[in-house]
């Protein structure tokens, strides 16, 4: 249905003299290519550093292409940063804690967007708190916090602090879509003798599925890219993520370009697969999260 | 519906299945009756110093052979940076490699996160090892600074900055090594002029520039002006003869082309890459470049020599061994330590271009090694260890490096930087009055 | 209708409000009480009350850092939030008029990919472009004969927060763009027909039909992106490595007093004043924001 009207909507626009339009069609497409490129060009970057020789950068610097793909830096620097363990560490917090953060989002947006709760300004603020706090701030109270409970150390710690910091946008975000919730669909459910849990999980679930989605992908995108707070919580090598390994060709005094170019790819690359393969899904979530 | 539905189950299967491959978080496997020995470091696997730290655990294991060993190699940043919350709790290594200096070694040893290895060397003949200006380092006061108090770390090798130098260039040129400050100033100009840049620089991190800027102050110092600065214990006049010719020598190299006119915006790593290249003729950094310019140059001959004309010079002990007082077996970390000490270990870390404190130098062949040895080694017998610009005070580092950027951008006159210099210095000064 | 409505609600909100309380609220108080303090992060803190504040408000640098998050402002709020707008609209009508949807899917996921990486990557490759011997930006410049632009990108004080800044639009472009991208679908195409007739030209489009209609996503853009330059650490950590005046900002400086000092005592100063502040402006925005919701619902 939405896609009907955008066809519509483009065609609105546009009836203009098939001349012109032609020319346009493809100096505008060049024009965004090009922007494209630029942006996706550091990327490149990485990638065809990474599967240099040190003497290749050192001799012919960062743009040149390398003589022969070499797979040696690749399993060089997985072996060095432990990159399954550390894989696995990312993959486990990053998705407890985006599902637990969706959870948490779900049940606040709930009670403020479709409940209409008093004092819903005040709560959206309370929440928003979280998203305004520098972390550094955080830190020390925390690390004293899950030192007494033992989570000092533990993969936990991290995804409870992120599954609440990130439930704040999911909240505001998820409040706001509610907030224009069809309520007819609640009313007849409420009359054929729903209680609200079954209003939750029955009715709200199912039609903001792609809002949920979307919630999903970011928080997992977001944890995995955490660098500051898991530097604080993850203190054994076997409970590293991802972007800690990547920091350790940083070092005292820095370490081979090629290394860190390697590293940098091996911490870009599992992200970019899990968004290429929940792209549409965010697509269709933020279309729906928008129509009210 | 079903498409997503089908996402999702496909996604919870893959995440289950990680999960039960890899288990549950860090655990030792160690049976309840054996030991385990935890060791951290950050040194790289191939560094003089890790190849003879690893050979020290393998000679650790044949001496414990009941001990299960844990080894993790680190992440700098995170010692550097969080070392005071990791040493405060008890997920603490039994031994673990930390940066000497009163704002890290200091720091943890006056909050009482470190054991006190006073006795301990005593008992086990380390006091002998370790010379005495090796060991200014090691000791800390009550108040954190270094060069009195208690023992709470023990190094195992030595560290000092020297010009690293193109000998193929020099000799093209017609350029000796210089034996005076002068000869030195004479032999950068000669290069300015042909239209090579001298010196390369990696001012673009924060502290290498403050090994160029320590060095010219040294020609000025003495033993009295270092003490007093790196102690605490008098005072230090910032726009004395020895700070000033230091700021006021450096701009005038930059003015006069030794360090190109970009040297703010190349990092340290670029920097020596471009003297692997053979594109300057010098390199003024420090030991823990040998190494690597000994495995990566193959283009050109080279060598190296200190600043001439001087007694004093930038260097010190090495990072230190220490055991946090948290540790579970503080005497399997003696043993360790005592191993690293080891002519064994010493002389491996020599071979690898390392600078050991202890070795049988009888057992080195390669000449670059034995001069880098020479070098350090007759620095300490003139009393020529003169430590890092960056220590005394607890994030010097910013106001001297970032200092330096600026004066080197042309954005702080040596007056202004040393008046900088002055404040961070005496206001830290004050407040442990 | 809405009292009915709100009954049986409330107990959705207690396990996130335990859990904020937890970990956001309680520390948040801690980080306040320990700003009146003298604390090195172990042993006991120091109580001396005001001092810290008094530090602050004639601390140089600290407001330094300030002015240095209002030029972010402009990198990460403003030119990609206007930037964004006219690209959804760009590549929703030429792009996908001409070329499709799968055209379009595939821009727009070009374009967000900087947001995916993590900054530690993406300021590795950026040192490399801003290099000045041989980095990529001043390789092109040469390459096309506009070599007397070559500059030392990172190092000059000037222009370092410049180059920094050029990095974070490349890096924020992607969120409003594909915010408005799926607000654009929301747009009834019979409004641009009737501008057309009255011969609007498409900027005059734009501003006057656009605009209005997608001013939630807007609100939230904004909102969301101006707290980030607020806020933002990681970059100018992992890019400029020090605390040059030049490029510091104010979450930088109240960690370089937290860990590096260490002087958690005036970091939870620091910490408290930059909070404060967010949240001040917060609030405006949401009551702004709210009372126009309302505004439209009636």
């Amino acid at each position: 249905m939405a896609e009907h009207i955008a066809d519509q909507s483009h065609m609105m626009m546009h009836h203009r003299a098939p001349a012109r339009t032609l020319v346009a069609k493809y100096v505008s497409l060049l024009l965004v290519t090009a922007l494209l490129i630029i942006v996706l060009f550091p990327l490149f970057v990485i990638v065809l550093n990474s599967f240099k020789t040190e003497t290749e950068y050192t001799n012919d610097g960062p743009l040149s292409m390398p003589n022969h793909i070499s797979l040696d830096n690749i399993r060089a620097v997985w072996e060095r940063l432990d990159y399954t363990i550390k894989l696995r560490n990312s993959l486990f917090i990053s998705s407890i804690t985006a599902v637990v953060g969706v959870l948490l989002s779900l049940f606040n947006a709930f009670a403020l967007g479709i409940g209409r709760i008093k004092g819903r300004l005040f709560f959206l603020i309370f929440f928003a708190i979280a998203i305004t706090l520098p972390q550094e701030a955080l830190a020390y109270p925390l690390y004293y916090m899950f030192k007494e409970v033992g989570l000092y150390d533990s993969r936990w710690s991290i995804i409870i602090i992120f599954s609440v910091l990130h439930s704040a946008f999911g909240t505001y975000l998820l409040s706001s879509v509610f907030s224009a919730f069809p309520m007819e669909l609640m009313e007849a459910a409420v009359i054929d003798g729903c209680n609200k849990l079954q209003l939750l999980f029955r009715i709200v679930v199912p039609i903001s599925w792609p809002s949920l989605s979307v919630l999903f992908v970011f928080f997992f995108i977001w944890t995995w890219n955490e660098f500051f707070l898991p530097l604080i919580f993850l203190v054994s090598n076997a409970n590293q993520t991802v972007p800690l390994a990547v920091s350790m060709f940083q070092g005292q005094r820095g370490a081979a370009a090629t290394f860190q170019s390697t590293a940098a790819l091996l911490g870009v690359l599992p992200c970019l697969i899990f968004f290429i393969l929940f792209q549409r899904t965010l697509a269709k979530g933020i279309v729906a999260g928008s129509i009210k | 519906m079903r498409t997503k539905l089908l996402k999702l189950v496909s996604l919870a299967l893959a995440i289950t299945l990680i999960v039960a491959i890899s288990g549950t978080s860090a655990q030792p496997r160690a049976y309840a009756q054996d030991r385990v020995f935890k060791l951290w470091y950050y040194e790289p696997a191939d560094s003089a110093m890790g190849i003879a730290w690893q050979n020290a655990v393998e000679q650790f294991k044949v001496m414990h052979p009941d001990v299960t060993v844990e080894f993790e190699e680190k992440v700098f940043e995170q010692i550097q940076e969080t070392g005071m919350m990791i040493l405060n709790s008890d997920e603490v290594p039994d031994v673990m490699e930390i940066n000497k200096g009163n704002a890290t070694a200091g720091l943890y040893a006056s909050s009482g996160l470190l054991t006190d290895l006073s006795q301990v060397a005593e008992e086990r003949g380390w006091l002998d090892i370790l010379s005495p200006s090796i060991l200014t380092t090691c000791r800390y006061n009550e108040n954190g600074i270094m060069g009195s108090g208690n023992l709470y770390g023990v190094t195992t090798y030595g560290e000092f900055v020297m010009v690293y130098y193109n000998k193929d260039m020099f000799e093209e040129y017609g350029i000796a090594v210089p034996t005076t400050f002068e000869e030195f100033e004479a032999v950068a100009d000669a290069f300015v002029e042909a239209g090579i840049v001298p010196l390369t620089l990696g001012a673009g991190d924060i502290w290498p520039a403050t090994h160029n800027f320590y060095e010219l102050v040294l020609y000025k110092a003495d033993r009295d002006l270092i003490s007093n600065f790196q102690f605490l214990t008098g005072d230090v006049d910032f726009h004395g003869e020895a700070f000033t010719f230091g700021a006021e020598k450096l701009a005038e190299e930059v003015e006069k082309g030794y360090y190109g006119d970009s040297s703010t915006g190349v990092i340290y790593a670029d920097s020596n890459a471009a003297f692997v290249q053979g594109i300057p003729p010098m390199n003024l950094t420090g030991s823990w470049a040998f190494g690597g310019f000994i495995s990566q140059i193959t283009d050109f001959d080279w060598g190296i020599f200190i600043m001439p004309g001087k007694q004093f010079n930038t260097g010190s002990g090495g990072n230190l061994w220490v055991v946090p007082e948290n540790a579970k077996n503080k005497d399997l970390a003696y043993d360790f330590i005592d191993l690293t000490l080891g002519t064994e270990s010493q002389t491996l870390m020599a071979n690898a271009g390392g600078i050991p404190i202890n070795a049988d130098l009888t057992q080195i062949e390669d000449p670059k090694i034995l001069e880098l040895n020479a070098a350090f080694a007759s620095i300490v017998e003139n009393d020529g260890i003169a430590f890092y610009p960056d220590w005394p005070v607890p994030g010097f580092m910013d106001v001297l490096g970032g200092g330096l950027q600026e004066l080197i951008d042309g954005n702080l006159s040596p007056e202004e930087f040393l008046d900088s210099l002055d404040e961070a210095y005496n206001d830290y000064k004050s407040s442990l009055e | 209708m809405s009292y009915k409505r709100s009954r049986g609600y409330a107990v959705f909100l207690i396990p996130g409000v335990l859990a904020f309380l937890l970990i956001v609220i309680v520390p948040f108080a801690a980080n306040i009480g320990i700003s009146f303090t003298k604390w090195k992060g172990v042993g006991t803190p120091e109580w001396i009350g005001f001092d810290n504040y008094e530090k602050a408000f004639h601390d140089e640098l600290f407001w330094a850092s300030f002015q240095n998050n209002m030029q972010l402002l402009i990198a990460m709020t403003v030119i990609p939030t206007i930037l964004g707008l006219l690209l959804a609209v760009f590549l929703y009508d030429n792009i996908t008029h001409h070329f499709g949807q799968r055209a379009t899917s595939v821009f727009r996921a070009g374009f967000y990919l900087p947001q995916i990486m993590p900054l530690v990557v993406a300021a590795i490759v950026w040192r490399w472009i801003y290099q000045p011997n041989w980095g990529i930006l001043n390789w092109l410049l040469d390459a096309v004969g506009l070599e007397q632009y070559q500059r030392n990108w990172l190092g000059d004080g000037d222009l370092a927060l410049k180059s920094i800044m050029g990095m974070m639009v490349w890096f924020q472009l992607g969120y409003p763009l594909v915010i408005f991208m799926a607000a654009l679908q929301r747009v009834d195409p019979q409004l641009y027909e009737a501008a057309s007739i009255d011969g609007a030209s498409w900027i005059q489009k734009v501003t006057r039909i656009t605009v209005p209609l997608i001013r939630p996503e807007i609100y939230v853009v904004i909102l969301t992106t101006a707290i980030h330059a607020m806020k933002v650490f990681a970059p100018i950590y992992v890019m400029s490595r020090g605390t040059r005046r030049a490029t510091i900002v104010a979450a930088r400086f109240s960690y370089k007093n937290f860990f590096e000092v260490p002087q958690v005592g005036y970091g939870a100063t620091i910490a408290t004043l930059l909070t404060s502040i967010i949240i001040l402006l917060t609030a405006v925005f949401m009551f702004i924001q709210t009372r126009q919701e309302r505004r439209e619902n009636q």
